[in-house]
């Protein structure tokens, strides 16, 4: 076992194992000859496992393994990926492929690197026999359904978001408990206001990682919506609930900008594409009953904001601001930095859908009418620049609710929306710019029949 | 009878009516100290009204019983507030008395009749009504049971509602009003009864009329100090009393302003006026019915009854004119409105006006141009939550450009005679110059002056406009007549007592001899730095502190704070040298330029200094020159935390740091010359004294740190405020210990590095002077004294305050009022303002204290008056 010097220049990652005991998952990854990083994922008050679902669990939990080396693996992206316990099904060795390639594609921008025709997760090879006898044959194998209890795993993220999905199964009476992994005061403080049952999994990087990022490990951006999703699938067996109901919104499957032929976009692992290939894996090699989908798939921001404008009672929780704060004080700037693209954009979209005095009493300042917050929210226009890296809506939403702003007067001489009035809005389609085809939701979506109702008060 | 009862009172003996609150009336050992209270000012030859509210709590419950639909719930909710009385009773060891028992009786039949007979307000009133109505009869059986007989008077028998205008079924029985005159009869009436009464806050009756009349109504908000305003109106009382839980009313908000003072002395307006703008102690209402008849009231607070108190009455005009008070209300909301229609135009305002009644919108402050007028709204439910102001801005728009500003803060200075203080007020108002001040406004009762700014300043900015006021003059905390002790001295952690100082105990006689040698020189006292570098090396949360060697570099004091350990923050090559030639080898260096030089880096490289870079330009340029190294970037955490400080070193209005929309691009250039990021570095401003700064600036970076991986330590300046002023509390270096150690568990794999420098070295150093010769102009008196700003700038400067002493005087009564002045040829050369000094005489030793940091290293050769030397002492 040797030390690793400089992560970027290592050979092989390693899957080396993957284990469960006593409401703790152990994920051990290694480059090269390199000593193991061990990633701990804490369940708490983990019940004991029916036998029953011992299969389903172990294959969520080896899924959890592969994603979850997402984090390691982009510390020095080496050529070469190897699993311990064997290579993957082609169902398995796509999904981590397309994972893996799409999650990091920003990371790649920023780091100038090209991951194209690196990844590649080890595949079974076609067996001479053709898969005869061993039922692995064209056609993956059908996961039992195990009837797990009808109740709804939702991911709370302290934003506005997940809060709409959360008021919309209380609203149609669903059992729900609120989720969220790691420590988060934000996050606390609003599952507590939800009034559901909580769960709070904490996840535990390898120390070795950190050292690594000293060393010069390469960094940046990861998938970690897909992480959080298989932590959650190992606990929806776990726990028993028959559905993971996320919060992402229909233009987190846009791309952000498209780099030497390549689409980078910074929410893959929030995009509809994903949401497919995870939901379809853990049909086929979990539960057969256990859905993932996201609960606001056909809205758009705006009609999320929409939403979340009735819900008064998070307005002084809530933030979505991406400056992370862990502490938490009593003014508004301790919870919205007012610089960052995810302040602009949440500013912007609630704007048309609360009463002015409301919303600056939330943000604590009026982000519109300071001249120094141009540049920031000409990116989410798409003036003179392109989309941020951020979870924000589509340039043309926020045009559409900047422009719904420059048309009332409550609203109109603040200095960025007197600029957009007079700067920006002469060189657009007036025609293009209306609000409300924002507010119809679209078809898309993998909702089960249980949970339609939800779906459809949202946009209600 | 009891024979130590003090002897009958005659039927004109004076008033004095006390009112005592929820948590005053809620314990037996509460009541027992209102028995004492009423017995001390009965001794004292008057006949007592004591005023009550409601137990703590039944108030709100009562009102969720008259919400409650369900007979069952509202039977079971009556019993549960029947019950804290039974028990409280059970601890006086008292049996239930009748007029208890009748006012239960009533309350459960009221509950179990619910709202259909009277309709629901008056039932409302009159469920609500009966917490006073319990508490005062529970109230008069303990006084009568502890040998004070005592009168239970139905305030409904004594104080009927006026019928007002605009009047509706609501606000007649939940608002009500009463118009209080002296009432002889009354009086009387009372005299005849007995000596000591007790009735209930909050509550009169309807007066009557043709339809009928006479039911229970509220008083609304503020009720119960109200009702016993009324009382002191009609009994023409000696005096009423408040008796609450704080000692009075405070020059500001103690929450925002530990520091605040206590109010010992107001008039009703200057009272009703901070009550308005922010005082909770007092319901502005209450003062009111008082002023006609000229009846004082005093606050007084329960616990420390021995403690002054505020007394509040007719304006007395033996008193230097004074601000008495700043007080800050949020959530404020502009309207401003620009047209030319309205230059000279009948009706404009008026139908401008008429949109804001409309909407439901009340307007409070006004400013005006001749095409602008702007006002301000308070934060209503209706403002917030509906679309009125959408709905106001719209119409507005047909006849006026109009701008709504929010979220704004309205600060007020409140005092009598405010014009006449404008002079006074030019350093606190040139605080406003950095900020974004939208409205001015100034009433003709010449009371107040109020600024709007914006809400985000306001904490920062309200602390710091109260020393200001102080320390300008224009709030007199030197007249002990008007005010009293700090907030924190009565309720905090106590005022920090005067610094017992070096100078002035131990070391007076040498200092004497070292000026009988020669002056001007600067004395730097050794055991001083080192007691202070000790109090920081007890910060446990820190891993490293760097002594900010620009305020002081003198080679004994470099050496001193080096041999307590500490590592050395340099500005230029200059002070890495002198550092370097005055501290050991393995001393480790920072060298933290702002706008340096290639040439600079160039030489900070070749030291063993670990570099802070903190703009893009010589990453993006020179990036070579750091190839392979490992650095610190700076970064302006921008707006949110600056604002506060005249020597502010954060936002866009300052030339340090590099702004954060740049860090990814400094980021990419890092990267590519192979250069680490090792440490993040921000200092947002100096002579903060607010712990909680030192934790937010962590946090800050920290949440930054996150996302650049290569983080190791964040520096999180320096800037701890060393107060000036005599009184003015010192930072809690244990409050920041708390802090520090609070934000540190939450990221724990981040070192957390200091660097202070004035910290350190001020309070170390004094500059001796000799006086040279007085001058009288006017009423002004001049002290003139051997060095000016050319030996230390920082008066002219900063307005620092720097305290003054007569070291040959130090003893005799401070008489003169003087300017102390150096020989420097600028109107500005003036070390002190208005300084109480003995009279002096040519030759006398002047000590100019607290100048340690920033003394001598700015000093400058201005007049060619020659070098000023410097001293070092030990034990």
């Amino acid at each position: 076992m040797t030390t690793i010097h400089n992560p970027r220049l290592t050979q092989v990652f390693r899957f080396l194992h993957a284990r469960y005991a006593d409401g703790v998952a152990e994920l051990a990854y290694a480059f090269d000859d390199g000593e193991a990083m061990v990633e701990r994922i804490r369940f708490p008050h983990a019940p004991a496992l029916p036998r029953e679902r011992q299969a389903a669990f172990d294959a969520a939990l080896k899924l959890l393994h592969l994603i979850a080396g997402v984090s390691y693996y982009k510390a020095g992206v080496p050529p070469k990926i190897e699993v311990a316990d064997g290579s993957l099904d082609d169902a398995t060795a796509d999904l981590l492929d397309a994972l893996y390639l799409h999650g990091l594609a920003e990371f790649a921008y920023r780091n100038g690197l090209d991951l194209r025709g690196r990844i590649a997760f080890p595949r079974h090879t076609p067996s001479p026999l053709g898969g005869e006898g061993r039922g692995e044959g064209a056609t993956p194998p059908q996961a039992p359904s195990l009837g797990l209890p009808k109740r709804t795993l939702v991911p709370i993220g302290g934003g506005k978001d997940s809060l709409v999905a959360v008021e919309a199964i209380k609203s149609i009476g669903g059992d729900a408990t609120a989720v969220w992994v790691g420590n988060s005061a934000l996050i606390a403080a609003c599952a507590e206001r939800t009034g559901l049952p909580t769960l709070n999994i904490q996840r535990e990087l390898a120390p070795a990682l950190f050292e690594l990022n000293q060393r010069g490990a390469w960094n940046g951006h990861i998938p970690v919506t897909a992480v959080n999703s298989a932590i959650l699938a190992v606990a929806a067996i776990l726990y028993g609930h028959d559905s993971i109901a996320f919060a992402n919104e229909r233009s987190a499957s846009a791309a952000t900008l498209e780099y030497d032929g390549q689409q980078v976009n910074h929410q893959w692992s929030k995009g509809y594409a994903f949401e497919q290939l995870l939901g379809d894996w853990l049909h086929t090699h979990v539960a057969a009953d256990l859905d993932y989908c996201s609960l606001l798939r056909p809205y758009s921001e705006l009609a999320i904001t929409r939403a979340f404008a009735k819900l008064a009672p998070y307005f002084d929780a809530f933030s979505s601001c991406n400056r992370n704060f862990k502490l938490l004080g009593p003014k508004p700037a301790d919870r919205w930095c007012g610089q960052c693209p995810k302040c602009h954009f949440v500013f912007l979209a609630l704007a048309p859908f609360l009463p002015k005095p409301r919303l600056l009493a939330i943000f604590g300042r009026n982000l519109l009418d300071d001249e120094a917050q141009a540049a920031g929210f000409d990116a989410l226009l798409e003036y003179q620049d392109h989309k941020p890296f951020e979870c924000v809506g589509e340039g043309a939403e926020a045009r559409a609710a900047m422009y719904a702003l420059s048309q009332r007067p409550e609203w109109q001489e603040d200095a960025l929306v007197e600029r957009f009035r007079s700067e920006i809005l002469p060189q657009l389609d007036a025609a293009q710019l209306a609000l409300e085809p924002w507010l119809e939701p679209s078809a898309e979506h993998r909702v089960p029949a249980r949970l339609q109702a939800a779906l459809k008060a949202i946009g209600a | 009878m009891n024979p130590n009862a003090p002897a009958p009172l005659p039927a004109d003996a004076p008033w004095i009516v006390m009112k005592f609150g929820g948590t005053s009336v809620a314990t037996l050992p509460r009541w027992q100290n209102i028995r004492e209270l009423v017995a001390s000012r009965r001794a004292e030859g008057a006949r007592v009204l004591v005023v009550v509210s409601a137990l703590t709590g039944i108030t709100d419950a009562l009102k969720q019983l008259c919400g409650e639909g369900d007979q069952g719930k509202r039977k079971a909710a009556a019993g549960a507030i029947a019950q804290r009385h039974y028990d409280l009773l059970a601890h006086m060891q008292l049996p239930l008395p009748a007029t208890l028992g009748a006012r239960l009786d009533e309350l459960a039949a009221l509950a179990a009749e619910g709202p259909a007979r009277l309709g629901e307000l008056a039932w409302s009133a009159r469920v609500q009504a009966h917490g006073e109505l319990m508490s005062s009869a529970l109230g008069a059986a303990f006084l009568s049971e502890s040998g004070l007989p005592t009168q239970w008077v139905d305030a409904r028998d004594c104080l009927a509602a006026a019928a007002l205008p605009n009047q509706n079924e609501r606000t007649r029985l939940l608002s009500a009003m009463v118009e209080a005159r002296p009432d002889p009869a009354l009086n009387a009436r009372l005299a005849a009864q007995g000596e000591v009464f007790i009735t209930q806050g909050f509550i009169a009756r309807e007066p009557t009329s043709d339809q009928g009349g006479g039911r229970t109504v509220l008083l609304g908000r503020g009720g119960s100090d109200t009702s016993a305003s009324y009382f002191g109106a009609l009994l023409k009382a000696a005096r009423v009393e408040i008796w609450t839980d704080v000692a009075g009313m405070f020059t500001a908000n103690p929450r925002q302003v530990p520091g605040a003072r206590l109010l010992q002395k107001l008039d009703y307006e200057e009272a009703q006026e901070i009550a308005s703008t922010g005082a909770k102690v007092l319901h502005p209402r209450c003062l009111s019915p008082l002023r006609e008849p000229r009846v004082p009231l005093l606050v007084k607070d329960t616990n420390r009854p021995e403690l002054e108190g505020t007394v509040i009455g007719p304006e007395v005009r033996d008193h230097a004119p004074s601000v008495k008070a700043i007080s800050a209300r949020k959530g404020i909301t502009l309207v401003s409105m620009e047209s030319v229609g309205m230059w000279q135009q009948v009706g404009f305002l008026a139908d401008v006006f008429a949109h804001f009644k409309q909407h439901g919108l009340s307007v409070d402050l006004i400013g005006s141009a001749e095409t602008n007028v702007t006002v301000s709204l308070d934060p209503t439910e209706n403002l917030l939550d509906s679309d009125a102001i959408a709905a106001l801005a719209g119409d507005l728009a047909k006849v006026c450009r109009v701008k709504v500003i929010a979220p704004c803060a309205a600060i007020t200075l409140v005092g009598r005679g405010m014009r006449s203080m404008l002079h006074t007020l030019s350093s606190v108002l040139a605080e406003f110059d950095q900020l974004r001040v939208h409205l001015i406004s100034q009433s003709s009762n010449n009371l107040n002056l109020t600024f709007v700014v914006d809400e985000d300043v306001v904490d920062e900015l309200l602390p710091h406009l109260h020393e200001l006021l102080i320390a300008a003059g224009a709030l007199r905390t030197d007249d002990s007549v008007l005010f009293g002790p700090s907030w924190q001295a009565l309720y905090g952690s106590g005022e920090a007592l005067a610094q017992p100082s070096w100078w002035r105990d131990g070391e007076r006689q040498r200092l004497l001899a070292i000026a009988a040698e020669a002056t001007p020189r600067y004395i730097y006292h050794l055991p001083t730095v080192r007691a202070q570098a000790r109090e920081l090396k007890a910060l446990a949360a820190v891993d490293r502190l760097h002594y900010a060697v620009k305020a002081n570099t003198h080679p004994a004091i470099l050496r001193a704070i080096a041999a307590e350990g500490f590592a050395f923050e340099c500005v230029s090559p200059g002070e890495l040298e002198a550092v370097s030639a005055a501290v050991p080898a393995n001393a480790p260096l920072l060298f933290t330029p702002n706008f340096a030089s290639r040439e600079d880096f160039v030489r900070g490289l070749a030291s063993r200094a670990t570099i802070t870079l903190d703009a893009l330009h010589p990453i993006e340029h020179w990036g070579e020159l750091f190839r392979g190294r490992e650095i610190v970037l700076r970064v302006d955490l921008g707006r949110g935390l600056g604002h506060h400080e005249k020597v502010r070193t954060g936002g866009s209005g300052s030339k340090f740091g590099l702004p954060l929309e740049q860090l990814d691009a400094f980021l990419r250039h890092a990267d590519a010359h192979g250069v680490t990021v090792r440490g993040l570095h921000a200092h947002l401003g100096s002579g903060v004294l607010d712990a909680r700064h030192w934790g937010e600036v962590f946090n800050q970076l920290a949440s930054l740190a996150e996302r650049i991986g290569s983080i190791a330590f964040l520096n999180i300046g320096g800037g701890l405020g060393v107060p000036s002023h005599p009184g003015e509390a010192k930072l809690d270096i244990a409050a920041l210990d708390k802090v520090l150690r609070e934000v540190k568990a939450a990221y724990p794999h981040y070192q957390l590095w200091m660097e202070p420098g004035r910290y350190l070295v001020a309070d170390a150093g004094v500059l001796l002077a000799r006086v040279t010769q007085t001058k009288g102009k006017g009423s002004w008196r001049y002290l003139g004294v051997d060095t000016g700003m050319n030996s230390l700038i920082r008066p002219a400067l900063y307005d620092a305050w720097h305290e003054i002493a007569n070291l040959t005087r130090l003893d005799e009564p401070a008489t003169g009022l003087f300017q102390v002045v150096g020989p420097i040829c600028e109107s500005g050369d003036v070390l002190g303002s208005d300084r109480r000094l003995p009279e002096p005489q040519e030759g006398d030793v002047i000590l100019i204290a607290q100048a340690g940091a920033y003394g001598k290293v700015m000093s400058s050769p201005y007049n060619l008056r020659g070098e000023t030397e410097e001293v070092v002492i030990d034990v």
